[in-house]
């Protein structure tokens, strides 16, 4: 039963520029219950020791691990090669700047967003601590919950085909914590604010519907409602134009 | 001086968010304006009549006169505004083509149909409405005998799938973009873009049959 | 090379670096965050359960108070724990908690009426008050007195440290991520910052600081299985160790957790034993009852890991190419209650193990969880030994957790800490003169440029790091594991011993270049066998059980003896380390006595 897979995977090293980008091939034996992160480890371990991948929590949590799998980007920690053919093509994620062989500087991506859409509750309220929490709903604090399970993996990032022909594009995962926050009673943000960030090419307006973010999320968040929501909401800012001051909250 | 810059840098650029509205509603428009053109044209099915009826309802009533070179700045005003999403670099073009070819994914493979159908549409359709437009009126007598004439029949052959697909996605795109469809009804819209699609380009198909056929 | 200079640099970006960090800089100080990787991928991210704090706002929780939290922190402790510390951080969790809500954490809230709880499998109803709608709710946790641990659904571990980072963000503190500290800059008395490396480039860079922090996380992965991140792997202890003057407290506290998923080690909840899941054997035979006939599976995690431990050396694990395990059942529960109360395990199951625990055994084993031990602080978390100095989170013996910690109090200690050691941190760094010896730094980043040369050049040895894990991990999980004795943690000292020589003669067997993952790991890997020195000789040398650490031999807790806390140091060309003892504290709020749970004698003081 147990079959013999045949790894293809993309190997460049930019600090060894004597050796050209290529496709490396590794055989390895199938075990019982087998994931990417086992057989990366595996050859890495056995067969070439220089090889360059990432995994952390290799839980499929922190988002570290995102990779094309047969064309497809995804999460290789949570990915049995079970549910595979026998011959597995391992790319690094597009779209981020290549570190070496499958491993990408996401960091530095992410970073760049935060400051753009300002990933951060915007308040005037100085924090108290001898008062008591605010309240809130929880059905309200579950539905930020939903938004912010985002793990920033760049998976939907690198399965947009705007974000790759217009490396300055947000992406659903920004535009997702833009609508994250647009949630959050306890951003003080206006629409016309959020609009300042937003309502352009580089954010919503650039997005065309593709819905690769939508069908690659390992987490499955709503990021199609979401991007429709906040394209209306902000067009919708637009017409209003400098009368909707007032953030309107449900 | 630092503050009259600051002032300048201070208000948000709209114009994206106009553009995407007029991209938007000249698309609906083109829509609407073709469901209708299909009406018209179709009508001949049910014989010669019955379109020449209708085209001389628009004729009479001016539409024809002013409605088509209205369409034909829409049309040309839609693809200005679509345009802007279209990579017209050929190093983006590889990109987004390798990219659709190696994601496998139906929605981004789509969107590179709606490009490239465009392109088509852009030219025939330009064609297509310059010599309708300056050889009013229209009858089915005049529509038949171009069509008779072979040439015109491959053409509209290649024109009709090409309008008809990319009506059906831009209905669905726009269903997407401004958050009609949801991703729990994606599937049924989905399904109902392709039944709509396939349904106008049988409708259009029967309708050039009947134009060969057409005796006058 | 590179150099870069601010007021306190955190190595790590976790919940405790980051905590810290946010403080210096709202106090208008430069601060520069270290981490392996992006700093949300830090492991604080993947704890799901929650953060202890004494709101008493559900109803579980009413008359809830720090009093409460204090006592269950010190019998968790087993008294290991330093009473001081434990006050300071129940006191000061309820203010940290609401300061994250204010900060976004979008903690569940209370909901007001009538609903339904699980213990024991049995249901039971609950009233919550309509006065407490709104505020912080909390659950369940072993070991606690009150449902005192507030959560964000399954991921509060995620929601904090985004919240976290998002603060950093805003404060303007300034995060490198990839890049890894491999050694401290100090003169012996004062510490200057560290000598980092690129994991972008591979290159070496300088930071310099007033003030430098350890906040790098546990290091369970020097042991194979783990429910630790991979990254968690002791480099922060290592560099403190590798001074020859900070030392490590309490290395041989280490805990196991009953059931990690075979492979890949991920953490499925408690919840399923609570709720009635069994364990099986090989011949799919419940077995607990047999070693605890009144508890089974739901005796304390320390006791089922160890009995699970004996069972599997009696030849009933079951066979598998990643080593023996057992089986969790949970098919009897029924599949509504499977999908419903253990979500998160169905999806566990199903995404990395390809099963269905509604229909399925889930194969389990023991699991590293969670180290106590690290570099060793006073209560202003102020390392021993070097001034300028900090440590806070997991890498540090801060000490409240003694000798075993409780689930949901580690992640609230990060951020308890973050807040109490930063404060400390800012009145240090505005009581402090820049001194640098260039001389002291240049010699630092020189001799990590050597080491990088030789094992490239292979100028001591072509062993294969990799190898010389792997060894490491046989010996420290046959000594050093749950159940620990004299004749099985000498043999494991004495092959450590000879793995931390074979460790000097690594050399690489790829070319190196670059940002290498065979030199990251040939950098610390003896380091790393030093840290397992220092868990193994500590142990050895703790002839007493306390908390998580069981000896067979001593299975008396010894008040008289061994109410103390072990610290290790590692003098330069040793071969093993220094011990010595403090009290385990100064203060006794709560004398000490029976923990009211997990049985076991007590030789009193
Ligand atoms: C599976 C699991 C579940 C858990 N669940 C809970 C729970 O429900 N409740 C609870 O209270 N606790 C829980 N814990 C424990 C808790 O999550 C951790 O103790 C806590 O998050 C540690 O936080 P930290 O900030 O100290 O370290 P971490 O979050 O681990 O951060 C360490 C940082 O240091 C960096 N770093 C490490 N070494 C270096 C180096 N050499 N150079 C530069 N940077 C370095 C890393 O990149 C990282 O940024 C759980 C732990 C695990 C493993
Ligand atoms: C009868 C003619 C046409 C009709 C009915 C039509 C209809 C539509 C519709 C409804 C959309 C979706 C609009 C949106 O997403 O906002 C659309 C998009 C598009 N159209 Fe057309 N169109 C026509 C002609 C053209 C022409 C001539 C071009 C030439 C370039 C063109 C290029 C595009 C492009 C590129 C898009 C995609 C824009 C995006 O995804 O953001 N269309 N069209
Ligand atoms: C105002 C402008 C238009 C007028 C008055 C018009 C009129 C007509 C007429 C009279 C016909 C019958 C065939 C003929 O006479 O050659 C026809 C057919 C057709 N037209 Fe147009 N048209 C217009 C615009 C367009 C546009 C913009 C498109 C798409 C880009 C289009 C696509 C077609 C197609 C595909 C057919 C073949 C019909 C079929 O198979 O059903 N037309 N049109
Ligand atoms: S939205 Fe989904 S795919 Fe995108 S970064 Fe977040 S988790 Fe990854
Ligand atoms: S794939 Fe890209 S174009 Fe929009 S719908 Fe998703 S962001
Ligand atoms: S390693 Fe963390 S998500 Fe895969």
């Amino acid at each position: 039963m147990s079959r013999i897979l045949t790894f293809n995977i993309f190997r460049y090293n930019p600090q060894d520029p004597g050796t050209p980008p290529r496709m490396d091939r590794f055989m390895l034996d199938e075990t019982d219950r087998m994931t990417l992160f086992i057989a990366l480890n595996r050859i890495r371990e056995e067969q070439d020791p220089s090889l360059m991948f990432d995994f952390c929590c290799r839980a499929g949590i922190c988002g570290a691990c995102g990779m094309v799998i047969n064309g497809r980007p995804g999460l290789a920690c949570h990915t049995k090669t079970k549910d595979l053919p026998e011959t597995i093509t391992l790319m690094p994620l597009p779209a981020f700047k290549l570190v070496g062989d499958l491993s990408v500087d996401t960091g530095t991506w992410f970073r760049e967003m935060y400051q753009k859409v300002e990933s951060w509750v915007h308040t005037s309220k100085e924090f108290d601590p001898t008062a008591l929490e605010e309240r809130m709903d929880n059905g309200l604090a579950e539905e930020i919950y939903e938004l912010e399970r985002c793990i920033e993996c760049g998976c939907c990032v690198a399965a947009c085909g705007t974000a790759l022909i217009r490396p300055d594009f947000l992406g659903a995962v920004g535009l997702n914590r833009i609508a994250r926050f647009i949630l959050d009673p306890r951003d003080e943000r206006t629409d016309t604010e959020y609009f300042e960030i937003v309502g352009n090419d580089q954010g919503i307006f650039g997005c065309m519907g593709l819905l690769g973010c939508e069908d690659v999320c390992p987490k499955g968040l709503p990021l199609q409602d979401q991007l429709g929501m906040l394209r209306r909401k902000m067009a919708f800012t637009a017409l209003k134009g400098l009368v909707g001051k007032h953030k309107h909250k449900h | 001086m630092s503050l009259s810059l600051a002032t300048q840098a201070r208000p948000v650029g709209r114009s994206s968010a106009w553009l995407d509205w007029l991209q938007m509603l000249t698309g609906a428009c083109l829509i609407l304006f073709m469901w209708s053109h299909m009406i018209l044209v179709s009508s001949v099915i049910f014989g010669a009549g019955a379109m020449n009826a209708l085209a001389e309802f628009f004729e009479s009533t001016g539409m024809a006169q002013v409605g088509g070179p209205l369409i034909g700045l829409v049309f040309l005003f839609h693809f200005v505004l679509a345009a802007r999403k279209v990579p017209f670099r050929s190093e983006q073009q590889t990109v987004m083509a390798a990219h659709a070819r190696r994601l496998r994914h139906t929605d981004t493979w789509l969107w590179v149909v709606q490009a490239a159908t465009a392109m088509v549409i852009l030219i025939m359709g330009a064609i297509h409405m310059w010599v309708v437009l300056t050889d009013l009126p229209i009858t089915a007598a005049k529509s038949a005998a171009r069509i008779q004439g072979g040439w015109w029949m491959i053409f509209y052959l290649v024109l009709l799938p090409m309008v008809e697909l990319h009506v059906g996605i831009g209905y669905y795109r726009i269903g997407v973009k401004w958050g009609f469809i949801r991703r729990d009804n994606r599937k049924n819209a989905k399904k109902f873009e392709n039944i709509l699609t396939v349904f106008f380009i049988v409708i259009g198909l029967i309708t050039l049959i009947r134009f060969l056929t057409l005796t006058v | 090379m590179q150099t870069i200079y601010s007021d306190l640099l955190c190595i790590g970006a976790g919940l405790a670096g980051e905590r810290v960090a946010i403080e210096a800089a709202s106090a208008g100080f430069d601060a520069v965050c270290l981490s392996i990787v992006p700093a949300r991928r830090s492991h604080s991210s993947a704890a799901q359960g929650g953060m202890q704090a004494a709101l008493g706002n559900c109803a579980m929780g009413e008359g809830d108070c720090p009093d409460v939290h204090f006592a269950d922190t010190v019998k968790g402790s087993d008294w290991g724990c330093d009473q001081e510390v434990a006050r300071l951080f129940v006191d000061t969790a309820p203010i940290v908690m609401r300061e994250l809500a204010a900060w976004g954490v979008p903690w569940n809230r209370v909901v007001p009426g009538e609903s339904r709880y699980f213990k024991g499998g049995k249901e039971f109803t609950k009233v919550e008050k309509a006065e407490k709608e709104g505020l912080i709710t909390a659950r369940a946790f072993g070991g606690t007195a009150k449902w005192r641990t507030c959560y964000t659904s399954d991921g509060t571990g995620h929601t904090v440290l985004y919240t976290m980072d998002n603060r950093a963000a805003q404060l303007g503190v300034v995060v490198h991520d990839r890049v890894e500290a491999i050694s401290l800059i100090h003169d012996g008395t004062r510490c200057m910052g560290a000598v980092v490396r690129c994991l972008k480039t591979g290159d070496l860079r300088v930071y310099i600081a007033k003030a430098t922090l350890i906040a790098s996380g546990g290091f369970g992965r020097i042991y194979r299985e783990s429910t630790n991140a991979v990254i968690n792997d002791g480099g922060g202890h290592v560099i403190a160790l590798d001074t020859g003057v900070v030392p490590l407290g309490n290395m041989e506290a280490v805990q196991f957790h009953p059931t990690g998923i075979v492979p890949t080690d991920i953490l499925v909840t408690e919840g399923c034993r609570g709720d009635g899941g069994t364990l099986l054997d090989v011949n799919e035979n419940r077995f607990m009852p047999e070693y605890e006939p009144e508890k089974a599976e739901l005796a304390s995690r320390d006791v089922v890991s160890r009995w699970m431990t004996v069972h599997m050396q009696k030849g009933f694990g079951v066979k598998s190419p990643y080593g023996d395990h057992l089986w969790l059942d949970i098919r009897h529960l029924g599949i509504d209650h499977i999908r419903t109360k253990l979500r998160e395990v169905d999806e566990i199951c199903k995404s990395f193990l390809g099963i269905d625990p509604a229909y399925q055994l889930i194969p389990v084993r023991p699991t590293q969880h969670y180290s106590m031990g690290g570099v060793r602080t006073n209560k202003d978390g102020a390392a021993y030994g070097l001034a300028g100095l900090f440590s806070a989170g997991e890498s540090a013996c801060w000490d409240m957790h003694g000798f075993n910690r409780l689930g949901g109090n580690s992640l609230a200690e990060t951020v308890v800490a973050g807040n109490i050691i930063g404060k400390k941190v800012v009145d240090y760094l505005r009581g402090c003169e820049a001194i640098f010896n260039s001389k002291v730094v240049d010699e630092a980043a020189a001799r990590q440029a050597a080491r990088i040369t030789a094992l490239r050049d292979r100028t001591n040895g072509s062993e294969s790091a990799y190898a010389v894990r792997e060894a490491m991990f046989d010996a420290i999980m046959k000594g050093a594991g749950i159940f620990r004795n004299e004749k099985d943690l000498s043999e494991c000292v004495e092959t450590l011993q000879a793995l931390h020589e074979r460790a000097g003669r690594v050399g690489l067997k790829s070319n190196g270049l670059g940002p290498n993952p065979e030199m990251t790991l040939a950098l610390k890997i003896q380091g790393m066998v030093k840290l397992a020195l220092c868990v193994a000789y500590g142990a050895l040398k703790r002839t007493e059980s306390r908390g998580s650490h069981t000896r067979e031999d001593f299975p008396e807790r010894n008040d008289r003896d061994w109410l103390n806390r072990t610290l290790a140091t590692w003098p330069e060309g040793a071969s093993l380390p220094e011990l010595s003892y403090e009290p385990a504290t100064k203060v006794f709020e709560i004398p000490p006595g029976d923990r009211g749970y997990g049985g076991g004698k007590i030789i009193s003081a």
